[in-house]
C-alpha cells in the first residue's frame, strides 16, 4: 500500500523520479497511479515525508515467490597508463564473481526446481547475456540505460528494487564487493528483507536457503536462515564459490525491463576515479599460484626469494597479517579475513603460523604447501603438503632447482 | 573518599595502555634500561594533560587533579607496573614528594604547591633517606637553621646529603625532611635554589629508567613558609601518616610487575612445545612455575583491594594492613619473576624477552617504601598489641568470621583461612607464655605468617562476594578455586612453620599440635590438586597466546 | 554542524579464541571495546567539528555496559550521548537494529551528517550504515577515507576496485568509515575522561524512540541464526621432515606431482 498522506502540498518533485511514470499531481496533492510497484524512490526525495508505504507482510504468501537471482556486476577493463599506473577504459567486463554466483545459483535453483534469474544493469550491457546464460542463467532481466553506466546507489537501488517489487524473486544473492555491499543492505532496508553479508557458503535447507559465514574475526561459523520474510538476499564473498565450466550453446531468455530513469534521483555524484593498482604487480585475488610469506620470513629482504619464486611459478605474492603489520608488505598483499580472500590452485605458506584470521582466506584453494619450523603450526592443519624446516635454507634450494629446469 | 567509577578508570588506563603501545614499545625500553636512561619526554608526556595528565589522578580535585581515592592510585600504580617500574616509579614519586604537602600543609601551602603541581606537571622528589638513615629516620642528619631579620624568623638555611632520591636529579620540586630546631620538619626546595645540587644518576641493578640520585644541600635558603605546616617538629608524624597508602601503592606495583611476568610466561607455554604438546599442557610445569604465583598474586590483589577501600571509606592509618599487603604482594611479584624466568627458559635468561628485566625491576619493591623485613616487624608489632589488648580474641574473633563465611560459601577455602588463623592465635599465645619475642627471628617470621593468614582471610571474603572487582580477570569458579588453593597453604603452613618457630626457641607443651588444628589442616588438603588442575586450564583461557 | 555518530562496543575479537574440544568461543578475559571503524568515525566527527563547529551526539544501540563506549567518544569530545537500551531490542540482525538506529537519529533532531563505521569487527556485516541511510531516506557513501565539507555539500573520498573515487553529495549524508592500515587512533587524556562524567549521556528505551514493536528484536529481524560451530580444518596432510635440500627437492617433486611445473 502507497498513501499520501495529509503532508503533501503537491511540490512534484516525487513526479519526476518514479521509475514507473506512476504518480502525477492534481489538485495540489501527488496522486499514485496503478503502475506504482512500492519501489519506495519517491519516498526518498519527499522533504515532508509525505509518502507512507506499508507493505504486505511476505508470510501471508511466501510461495509467491519463486526463482534465484544473481545481480550481474561489472567492471571497466583497466590499461597500462602514464607512470605505471592503470587506467580506466570505457570497456567493460564481468567481474568472476558473477561466475561464481550463476555457478553455484544454478545448483540452488536446481535443488528448489526454480529458475535462475540475473538482473543485468548498466548501459550497453547487452552483449553480456550469452555469457550470463553459458554459467546458467535461464532468464536476464535487463536494464539499460546512460544513466546507469556506472554504478550508482540510489539509481541501482530504485532499479532493482523495482524489479524485485515486481518479479517477487525467493532468493537474491550479490557479490561481497565494493558495490554489492553498498547496494544490498540499502534494497534490505527498504523491502524488509533479510540479507546476511559475506557468505563463504550457500545451501538450501528444508526449502530454505542455509547461508554460511563466519564471524568474530573468522573464529566461528554461522549458518543463518531466513524463515518469515522474502527475498531471501545474502551478499557472497568473491574467491570462495567454485565456478563452473561454461556451456557457450546454452541461451536465455531476455526480459528487457524499461523503467524511467532520471538522473537526478542519483544523489551521490562521482567526480573522478583514482586506480592506484600499479602495472605489473600482480594481484593476489586472481593468481593462480600464491606464494605468501609471514612473521618467519622477518625482513623486507628475505622477501625477495618469495617474489623470485611467484615469478618463477608465474604467481602473485601474498602475505600474512603479521607481515603487513611488520611492514614487510603492503595491505594490498594481505590474505586473510581481514585482507582479501583467495582460491589460487596452489598457496605456498612459507613461515606463516597459520591464524584462524588467515586460514578462512585461503583455505579454500586448490592444493596448499605450508613450510615452517614449527612441526605444530596451525597452517600444517589445512595443508596438504606440511614441509618442517627453516624457509630461508628451504627457498633459496628450491628457486635454485625451478632456475635449473627453466635452463 | 568517592573517587572514580570503573568506566572512567577503564577508560584511563586503557588510554594508558595504548600510549605504552605506541610510544614506549618494549625495544625502547630495553634501550633505555641498557643506557640507564631517564625517559624525560615519556614523563613529559605522561603529565601533559592533553596527552594522559597522568598525575592529576594523584591530585584531590580542589587543587585542580581528578580527586583520585585510593583504590584508584592503587589501579593506576598496577597498569603503570605492567609497563615499566622505572616509569611507574617516577610517577609514584610526583606523589610521594608531593604527599607531605597533602598531609601536612596549611591550605594556603596546598592550594599554592599542589595547584602548581597539577598544572605545571612539575616532577617531585621525596628527599627522606640519607646514607645513614634509611627506615630509621630518627638518624637523620641534614640541619635546618633560623634565618632571622628583625627578631623574627624570615627563613631556613638547609644542609646536609640525600641518598638514594627518586626523580633527584630531575625533579623540579623536592620535599626535603631535616631536623630543625624544633624537630624533623619538612621544607620545599626548588631545584634552582642556590647551593642546591643532585649527583649522578645511580647504575642500579633494575629500574634503571627511573632516575635515582643523591641530593647534596650545602647551606641553602628557604622562605619561611617553605616549611610545611608552617610549624616544626611535625616531620616525623606527617612521615608516618602515609604509610598506610603508599605502601598500597608498591604492592600494586609488585602485583602489576609480578602479573606481567606471568602473563608472558603464560602467553608463552601455550606457544613453546615440547614433547609432542606445548608445555601449558603439562601439569608438572604448570603447577609448579605458573599456578602457584597466580594464586599469590591474586590473594595479594583481594588483601590490597580490601585495604583500599577501607582507606577510602575513611579507616585511618591502617599501617600494617599497608605493611601485609606490602610484604604479600611485592615478595609474590618477585617469586612470580624469578618463576618466570625459569618457565621461559633459556629465552627467559635473554634480554630478547622482557621477564629477566622485570625480575631486576620488581626487586626494587621488596626494598623501598620499607624492606620486607621492616614489612614483617612492622606486622608483628601491630598484631602483637591487637593480640594482647584482646585477650586472644582477635584472630578467634576473626576465625569466626571465617566460620560464617564458609556456612554461606563453602567454595572460597573460608574454613581453611578459618584454620589458618587459630592456628595463628595458639602460636601467638605460645609465643607470649614463653616469651618467644625476646628471639628478633621469632618475632620477623611471625610477622611473615600473620600475612599469610590474614591474607588467605581476605582472598575468602573477597572470593564469597556475588561480583567482582573490576580488577580480577577470572571467574567465580576460577578466583574461588585460587581462594581455596591458598587458604589450605595458609592453614597448613600456620600449623607447621608456627610448630617449627616454638620447638626451635623452647618446649612444645603437651596438647599444643591438637589445639592448633593440624589434622584439619592436613584433612583439608583434599582437592587441592584438582583445583590447581582447573586454574592452569583457566589461567590459560584468559591469557591466550598471541 | 550537526552530526550523528553512530557506534557499537564489540569485543575485541583479535583476543577471541575457540575451545578446540567443544567449539565455542572462549569469551574469558576478552575486553569489550569500542568498534575499531566506529572509533575512527568518531575522530573525523571531532575532526569536522573542529573546522567547522556545531555538535556531534554519538549514538549506541546495546546492553547497560555499552555506556562505556560513548563514555569513550564523550571523552574524545563528543558533546552528547544515547544508549538504546532495552530488552526488547534483544535479537536484533542488521535490518532490525538499522531501524532502531533510524528511529532514533529521527528523535534526536535535525543533522547534517551521520557517520557509521564501514563494519564492526565481531559481525563484519557492512549492513547498518546503509540500512540506516534507506531508513532515514538519505544518501550514502561507504568505506570512505575522509570528509572535507564546504557549505552544504560534502566531498568524500571513498574506496572502489582498485583505487578510490571522489564524489559528492549534498547534506545530509550518511557516510561509513573505514580504517586506514596502521592508523593511530585517538585516545582521551585522564582529565578529558573525567570531564566527560558531566556530560549528556541518555538512556532510550524502544517506547523512547517509538519504534514498531514488530520492527525491533527477533520479530523484527528477518535473519535468524541457525547454528554457530567452530570452522572446519582440513584432513591432516602428509609431513615431510629433512635437510634443507632434501625439503627442497621433495618440494620439485610435489610441484611436479601436482602439474604446477613440467616433469
Amino acid at each position: 500500500m502507497i498513501e499520501i498522506t495529509s503532508k503533501c502540498t503537491g511540490c512534484s518533485r516525487c513526479v519526476p523520479v518514479c521509475p514507473f511514470g506512476a504518480i502525477h499531481v492534481a489538485d495540489k496533492k501527488a496522486v499514485v497511479g496503478e503502475a506504482c510497484t512500492l519501489c519506495g524512490a519517491c519516498v526518498q526525495v519527499c522533504a515532508l515525508e509525505a509518502i507512507e508505504i506499508s507493505r504486505p507482510e511476505a508470510s501471508a504468501d511466501l510461495s509467491a515467490w519463486k526463482g534465484l537471482w544473481v545481480f550481474v556486476e561489472t567492471a571497466p577493463v583497466l590499461k597500462p597508463g602514464k607512470g605505471g599506473h592503470l587506467e580506466i577504459t570505457d570497456a567493460k567486463t564481468l567481474k568472476p564473481v558473477t561466475h561464481e554466483l550463476l555457478s553455484a545459483g544454478r545448483k540452488l535453483a536446481d535443488e528448489l526446481g526454480q529458475e535462475l534469474c540475473a538482473v543485468l544493469v548498466g548501459d550497453q550491457v547487452e552483449g553480456f547475456v550469452d555469457e550470463l546464460a553459458s554459467y546458467g542463467a535461464d532468464k536476464v532481466y535487463l536494464v539499460q540505460d546512460e544513466a546507469l553506466k556506472d554504478y550508482n546507489t540510489d539509481l541501482y537501488a530504485m532499479v532493482v528494487i523495482g524489479l524485485i517489487a515486481k518479479h517477487k524473486p525467493n532468493i537474491v544473492l550479490y557479490p561481497a564487493t565494493y558495490v554489492g555491499r553498498d547496494l544490498a543492505p540499502r534494497i534490505a532496508a527498504e523491502i524488509h528483507a533479510g540479507l546476511t553479508a559475506d557468505c563463504t557458503g550457500l545451501s538450501i535447507k528444508d526449502g530454505l536457503l542455509l547461508q554460511t559465514r563466519p564471524a568474530f574475526g573468522g573464529n566461528i561459523m554461522a549458518d543463518i536462515l531466513c524463515p518469515n520474510m522474502r527475498p531471501q538476499m545474502a551478499t557472497v564473498r568473491p574467491n570462495v564459490l567454485r565456478k563452473d565450466e561454461p556451456q557457450p550453446l546454452k541461451k536465455a531468455a531476455l526480459v528487457r525491463e524499461t523503467p524511467k530513469i532520471d538522473k537526478n534521483v542519483a544523489r551521490v555524484k562521482t567526480l573522478e576515479k583514482r586506480i592506484t593498482a600499479v602495472h605489473g604487480e600482480k594481484k593476489i585475488d586472481q593468481a593462480n599460484v600464491i606464494v605468501s610469506g609471514g612473521r618467519g620470513v622477518k625482513t623486507k629482504d628475505k622477501f625477495k626469494v618469495l617474489e623470485e619464486l611467484a615469478d618463477l611459478l608465474g604467481g602473485a605474492v601474498g602475505a600474512s597479517r603479521a607481515a603487513v603489520d611488520m611492514g614487510l608488505k603492503p595491505k594490498t598483499q594481505q590474505v586473510g579475513q581481514s585482507g582479501t580472500t583467495v582460491m589460487p590452485r596452489l598457496y605456498l605458506a612459507c613461515g606463516i603460523s597459520g591464524a584462524i584470521q588467515h586460514i578462512v582466506g585461503m583455505r579454500a584453494s586448490d592444493v596448499i604447501v605450508a613450510i615452517n619450523k614449527d612441526p605444530n603450526a596451525p597452517i600444517f592443519s589445512v595443508a596438504k603438503y606440511a614441509i618442517v624446516g627453516d624457509l630461508h635454507d628451504i627457498l633459496p634450494r628450491l628457486a635454485a632447482g625451478l632456475k635449473e629446469k627453466k635452463k | 573518599m568517592p573517587g572514580l567509577d570503573a568506566i572512567s578508570r577503564g577508560l584511563m588506563f586503557d588510554s594508558l595502555k595504548q600510549y605504552a603501545k605506541r610510544r614506549i614499545p618494549y625495544d625502547l625500553l630495553r634501550e633505555l634500561d641498557r643506557k640507564n636512561e631517564f625517559p624525560a619526554d615519556i614523563l613529559k608526556e605522561m603529565y601533559d594533560t592533553d596527552i594522559l595528565g597522568i598525575h592529576l589522578l594523584l591530585i584531590p580535585s580542589e587543587y585542580g587533579g581528578l580527586g583520585g581515592n585510593t583504590f584508584d592510585i592503587t589501579r593506576v600504580c598496577e597498569a603503570l607496573a605492567h609497563i615499566d617500574l622505572g616509569i611507574a616509579t617516577s610517577v609514584f614519586a610526583t606523589f610521594l614528594g608531593s604527599d607531605p604537602i597533602r598531609v601536612g600543609g596549611t591550605e594556603e601551602q596546598k592550594r599554592h604547591w599542589m595547584g602548581r603541581i597539577a598544572k605545571e606537571a612539575l616532577l617531585v622528589a621525596y628527599g627522606a633517606t640519607e646514607p645513614d638513615a634509611g627506615s630509621d629516620l630518627v638518624a637523620l642528619t641534614t640541619r635546618a637553621t633560623h634565618v632571622v631579620k628583625n627578631g623574627k624568623i624570615v627563613g631556613y638555611r638547609i644542609t646536609g646529603n640525600k641518598q638514594w632520591i627518586s626523580n633527584g636529579g630531575v625533579a623540579d620540586v623536592i620535599t626535603i625532611l631535616a631536623a630543625a630546631p624544633g624537630g624533623p620538619s619538612w621544607f620545599l626546595v626548588e631545584k634552582t635554589a642556590e647551593g642546591f645540587s643532585a649527583n649522578h644518576h645511580e647504575d642500579k641493578y633494575g629500574i634503571r629508567l627511573s632516575n635515582t640520585a643523591g641530593l647534596a644541600l650545602d647551606d641553602v635558603y628557604v622562605p619561611a613558609d617553605h616549611l610545611i605546616g608552617g610549624v616544626e617538629g611535625q616531620g616525623l608524624l606527617q612521615a608516618q601518616a602515609v604509610f598506610g597508602y603508599t605502601r598500597l601503592m608498591v604492592a600494586a606495583f609488585g602485583l602489576g610487575a609480578g602479573w606481567e611476568a606471568l602473563e608472558t610466561a603464560i602467553r608463552y607455554s601455550q606457544q613453546r612445545i615440547q614433547a609432542g604438546g606445548p608445555l601449558s599442557k603439562k601439569q608438572g610445569y604448570m603447577l609448579k612455575l605458573i599456578v602457584p604465583n597466580a594464586v599469590k598474586l591474586e590473594a595479594a590483589r583481594a588483601y590490597i583491594e580490601e585495604t583500599a577501600h577501607r582507606l577510602d571509606g575513611d579507616e585511618h592509618g591502617l599501617q600494617t594492613e599497608g605493611a601485609i599487603a606490602k610484604l604479600s604482594a611485592t615478595e609474590a611479584g618477585n617469586k612470580t619473576a624469578e618463576d618466570a624466568i625459569q618457565a621461559l627458559g633459556g629465552y627467559g635468561y635473554t634480554k630478547d624477552f622482557p621477564v629477566e628485566k622485570i625480575k631486576r625491576d620488581v626487586k626494587i619493591t621488596c626494598i623501598y617504601e620499607g624492606t620486607s623485613e621492616i614489612m614483617e616487624m612492622t606486622i608483628q608489632r601491630g598484631r602483637w598489641q591487637e593480640h594482647l589488648k584482646s585477650r586472644g580474641q582477635y584472630y578467634e574473633g576473626q576465625a569466626a568470621e571465617m566460620d560464617r563465611l564458609q556456612a554461606e560459601c563453602p567454595s572460597v577455602g573460608a574454613g581453611s583461612a578459618a584454620l589458618a588463623l587459630r592456628a595463628l592465635n595458639q602460636v601467638l599465645e605460645q609465643v607470649r607464655l614463653q616469651r618467644l619475642t625476646r628471639h628478633q627471628h621469632v618475632s620477623m617470621r611471625l610477622g611473615e605468617l600473620i600475612a599469610q593468614a590474614e591474607t588467605a582471610a581476605a582472598f575468602a571474603r573477597a572470593a564469597a562476594q556475588p561480583h567482582y572487582s573490576e580488577s580480577v580477570r577470572f571467574d567465580a569458579e576460577a578466583w574461588q578455586a585460587m581462594s581455596r588453593v591458598y587458604a589450605r597453604e595458609a592453614a597448613l603452613d600456620l600449623c607447621l612453620k608456627g610448630t617449627k618457630l616454638i620447638l626451635g626457641a623452647g618446649p612444645l607443651p603437651e596438647g599444643f599440635v591438637q589445639a592448633l588444628g593440624l589434622d584439619a589442616a592436613l584433612a583439608a588438603q583434599a582437592g587441592s590438586l584438582e583445583d590447581q588442575d582447573l586454574i592452569a586450564r583457566k589461567l590459560t583461557e584468559v591469557f591466550k597466546s598471541r | 554542524m550537526r552530526t550523528v555518530v553512530c557506534v557499537k562496543q564489540v569485543p575485541d575479537t583479535t583476543e577471541v579464541k575457540v575451545d578446540p574440544q567443544t567449539g565455542t568461543l572462549i569469551r574469558a578475559g576478552v575486553p569489550s571495546i569500542l568498534n575499531p571503524y566506529d572509533h575512527f568515525a568518531v575522530e573525523w566527527a571531532l575532526k569536522l567539528k573542529a573546522r567547522h563547529g556545531g555538535e556531534v551526539t554519538v549514538l549506541t544501540m546495546g546492553p547497560p555496559q555499552a555506556k562505556a563506549v560513548l563514555q569513550l567518544a564523550l571523552a574524545l569530545g563528543c558533546d552528547r550521548a544515547m544508549l538504546l537500551s532495552d530488552r526488547a531490542f534483544a535479537g536484533s540482525d542488521t535490518w532490525a537494529t538499522s531501524y532502531a538506529l533510524a528511529r532514533a537519529v529521527k528523535k534526536i533532531g535535525k543533522f547534517d551528517l551521520i557517520l557509521c563505521g564501514q563494519q564492526a569487527i565481531d559481525g563484519d556485516t557492512a549492513q547498518v550504515g546503509p540500512g540506516v541511510a534507506q531508513s532515514l531516506h538519505i544518501p550514502q557513501i561507504t568505506f570512505c577515507d575522509s570528509i572535507e565539507v564546504e557549505g552544504r555539500k560534502a566531498k568524500v573520498q571513498r574506496h572502489i576496485d582498485d583505487g578510490y573515487e571522489i564524489v559528492e553529495a549534498k547534506l545530509p549524508v550518511l557516510c561509513t568509515m573505514s580504517l586506514p592500515h596502521a592508523h593511530p587512533l585517538p585516545w582521551p587524556s585522564f582529565p578529558k575522561v573525567a570531564q566527560a562524567r558531566s556530560k549528556v549521556l541518555e538512556v532510550w528505551t524502544a517506547a523512547d524512540i517509538g519504534a514498531e514493536p514488530e520492527k525491533i528484536g527477533l520479530k523484527g529481524s528477518p535473519t535468524q541464526v541457525h547454528k554457530v560451530y567452530p570452522p572446519p580444518l582440513r584432513a591432516k596432510g602428509t609431513v615431510f621432515t629433512g635437510s634443507a635440500s632434501e625439503m627442497a627437492s621433495k618440494l620439485l617433486d610435489i610441484l611436479r606431482q601436482e602439474n604446477f611445473i613440467k616433469p
